[in-house]
């Protein structure tokens, strides 16, 4: 359910997201403050923590719904063109499991017969990055040029490997809220899409049935941590993943970030998945 | 953006059709455009809805700028008649006339058949805006129930000429002509009608004020 690409860089973020206290800026890490250059570490914890067993807790805390919202969020992109030869670019940032990877690519081959597309696997954690490799190895891409894996900062990917004007497509999915600076993601992510090319992120966001909002509230700050330690023997980084879902902009607000990152977006600029629990928000590079 | 992008893509209409190829296409078409290839389909989604709901966008769109077109040279409300505004929006239809009953088919569709197969609000709103347009382009001042009235009778009149123009474009205008002079002199005979059903309902009220029933 969460994937993340983590760092923490000494820059500011805006100000919603850090906060100028003297000579070290603070950032927020779920509910507590904390000094932004020390975020990157922090994360990265978590993750290497949480990788063995990521997918098993994903199921286990969303009772399965991560893999219909991770179904749907690729159907509506319908990634794949049924042309021969023309070949679409895409680029996994915080993919590091490679489940978003290996939909694009399944569904590219059944739906469009396309076997020239192809996934760049970004993500600043190692371990993730060898979970999803392991996945690969399961699978007819281990070994072609479909797919690849990259280390790599969402804030700051390496011109050399991520030249500008490059990739058609550009997702992250539940990551983009474990980042120090959102506006840096987004210009990077503008930066590396092509003319014409989307951005598409799938993330938690705010329930907007008050009612319901409240169940989902006690569930995932009861049930979510105390997984974490039964499943994992990890309540902490569960308990960060929760509070951290909470810190990240409304829809709305998200939208405008995505907007004055350079992005067009549609009429709305999003879609939400079971009452606003995840959203779908997407922008076209013009 | 989107705007500019649905505008550049009218004139592909008549080649490409109401389809996601069309938006797709209109990137090409942009002044001063970046685009060296056309749109993708995630990204014609991303910006205009996936599936039939980016063709939904577009002809709405064009339906709406025809609209606009009716007007013409018009300078203001007034300056042209019902009979001028509804030939000029039948003329909007001309270059694209074989795309049209699949548009329309387009609009009428649901993305779930229950609790009905078809959609015909979509049909209903565009002869209304049809038929508010050329009243307000020429002056009408009805108030109240006329109001309604008027764009009520314009609307069917205006409905019934598309339909004609889509299988039969030639005749197209001398149809509507015939339409308007019948819709005028049923207007007539409806205002006939009425004034002598006022005049039966004002006698009996008045038989039963003198026998004290009243």
């Amino acid at each position: 359910m969460h994937r993340a690409v983590r760092r923490a860089v000494t820059s500011l973020s805006r100000r919603r997201y850090a906060t100028n206290s003297g000579s070290d800026s603070t950032t927020h890490f779920g509910f507590k403050e904390i000094p932004a250059s020390s975020k990157e570490t922090l994360v990265k914890q978590v993750f290497s923590s949480v990788a063995s067993s990521y997918d098993v807790m994903n199921d286990a805390m969303s009772l399965g719904v991560h893999r219909l919202w991770k179904d749907e969020y690729i159907a509506r992109l319908d990634p794949g063109n049924d042309q021969v030869g023309v070949q679409t670019r895409c680029i996994d940032v915080a993919g590091g499991t490679g489940d978003i990877a290996l939909r694009i690519l399944d569904w590219a081959r059944e739906k469009h017969a396309d076997r020239d597309l192809s996934v760049d696997v970004v993500d600043i954690n190692p371990d993730m990055l060898e979970e999803g490799r392991k996945r690969f190895r399961r699978t007819m891409y281990h070994n072609t040029p479909q797919v690849s894996f990259h280390v790599g900062n969402a804030q700051e990917l390496p011109p050399a490997e991520f030249p500008s004007n490059t990739y058609d497509l550009y997702t992250i999915a539940f990551g983009i809220r474990n980042c120090t600076s959102i506006p840096d993601v987004l210009k990077e992510a503008h930066r590396v899409l092509k003319p014409g090319g989307t951005f598409a992120c799938l993330e938690f966001s705010k329930v907007n049935n008050p009612l319901f909002a409240q169940v989902y509230d006690a569930y995932s700050f009861s049930v979510i941590p105390l997984l974490g330690s039964i499943l994992a023997s990890d309540r902490d980084s569960y308990q960060y993943l929760v509070e951290s879902i909470r810190r990240f902009p409304s829809q709305g607000d998200f939208s405008e970030m995505i907007k004055r990152a350079g992005f067009h977006t549609g009429r709305k600029g999003w879609r939400d998945l079971w009452g606003g629990i995840a959203c779908v928000h997407t922008g076209v590079k013009m | 953006m989107r705007t500019a992008l649905l505008r550049c893509a009218f004139p592909l209409v008549k080649t490409h059709g109401f389809t996601r190829q069309t938006l797709s296409l209109a990137a090409l078409a942009l002044p001063d455009s970046p685009h060296s290839e056309p749109l993708s389909e995630f990204a014609v989604s991303a910006l205009f809805g996936p599936g039939l709901e980016a063709r939904r966008t577009l002809i709405n769109a064009w339906l709406d700028e025809g609209i606009e077109q009716m007007g013409g040279d018009a300078i203001q409300s007034g300056d042209m008649s019902v009979r001028d505004a509804l030939k000029g929006r039948l003329k909007w239809n001309e270059p694209v006339l074989e795309k049209l009953p699949e548009a329309f088919a387009v609009l009428s569709t649901v993305d779930t058949p229950i609790p009905f197969p078809i959609h015909v609000t979509p049909a209903l709103a565009h002869v209304a805006k049809v038929a508010h347009q050329a009243c307000v382009l020429s002056g009408d001042t009805s108030v109240g129930t006329s109001w309604y009235a008027r764009r009520a009778s314009v609307a069917a009149v205006y409905a019934a000429a598309e339909l004609h123009q889509l299988t039969s474009p030639t005749s197209a205008y001398q149809f509507l002509e015939s339409l308007l002079e019948s819709s005028a002199s049923a207007g007539d005979v409806i205002s006939d009608v009425g004034q002598y059903a006022d005049y039966i309902w004002r006698s009996w009220r008045a038989i039963g004020k003198s026998k004290g029933l009243l």
